[in-house]
């Protein structure tokens, strides 16, 4: 629709594209919209389904309403806790909400940003839309240019530990 | 450049949103070059592609060897790896939550349709 729509590496289930310097998601839900609005936003539901699979989430602060507070610890057996965490920015049920999505990595600080989750009734389906709002096109590109390189990771860690030993 | 001071994944983005840059950078993943090695692919001035290099020496992601005459440039992965891992994660995050928030729905579903006595299975590509 937009011409600055780039395809990110859509899946069968779930488009992935890049609208100027946001990184959006489509999915759709076979779900009325209003089961889906409390999925996102009931503390008793996050558990059932946030975050990747092997993790498991805690739901620590849910404050659904502009300007309240949320926090989720996400545990995993080969790693640390994470704590995700931020505030809600609009609330408009069910329509969509928009909160900021943080994260502390050592070392560097808070990273993430303001995303908005908007759903659409499809013919009693959901069409879930999640736009992570990155701030700029180089952080965007960065990120994306990064992200497919990441195979060349390997080796390059293998370099780091070469030199390492230097 | 450094008008703003960013945090140091901001700067690992920013220098990573250049093709010239990156291929400098896929290059130096082979090994460690000298400047006139990392000019020779491109149209490029050495001044120019020594002006690339600074804003990937800034970044952290190069750094200088200490041989004093040619002073070859060489990778450093870690700064790479945290630019990597936030998107990485970042989509395995939303990809794989949403694999499970369709889950549990479709769950929610089948025990209503259930509850109603009425469990025709009306799709039957469901575990797709």
């Amino acid at each position: 629709m937009t011409a600055t729509r780039i395809d990110r590496g859509s899946t069968e289930s779930t488009a992935i594209y890049s609208d100027g310097s946001d990184l959006v998601f489509e999915r759709t839900f076979d779900a009325p919209r209003e089961q889906v609005w409390k999925a996102f936003t009931d503390p008793d539901l996050i558990p059932r389904w946030w975050g990747p699979h092997g993790t498991t989430t805690t739901v620590v602060e849910m404050d659904v309403r502009p300007g309240g507070s949320w926090r989720y610890v996400s545990h995993a057996p080969d790693r640390d806790d994470v704590e995700f965490y931020g505030e809600y920015l609009e609330i408009d049920p069910p329509v969509g909400f928009k909160w900021t999505f943080l994260f502390d990595v050592e070392g560097v600080g808070p990273q993430g940003g303001p995303e908005t989750f908007r759903f659409d009734d499809v013919d009693g389906k959901t069409k879930v839309t999640s736009i992570g709002h990155m701030g700029s096109i180089e952080a965007l590109e960065g990120a994306l240019a990064s992200g497919m390189i990441a195979g060349a990771l390997a080796t390059w860690d293998r370099l780091a530990a070469l030199l390492a030993e230097g | 450049m450094d008008m703003q001071q960013t945090d140091p994944l901001s700067t690992t983005f920013a220098a990573l949103a250049d093709p010239t840059r990156r291929a400098i950078l896929a290059r130096l993943a082979e090994g460690e070059a000298s400047v006139k090695d990392l000019s020779a692919p491109f149209d490029m001035s050495q001044p120019a592609i020594s002006k690339h290099l600074r804003v990937l020496e800034r970044a952290g992601l190069i750094e200088q060897g200490r041989q004093a005459q040619w002073r070859p440039r060489r990778l450093r992965a870690g700064p790479l790896r945290d630019a990597a891992d936030w998107v990485i994660q970042y989509r395995r995050h939303w990809e794989e939550s949403f694999e499970r928030l369709d889950a549990y729905l479709r769950d929610l579903n089948d025990r209503q349709e259930q509850g109603k006595g009425d469990d025709d299975d009306r799709d039957p590509n469901r575990s797709r």
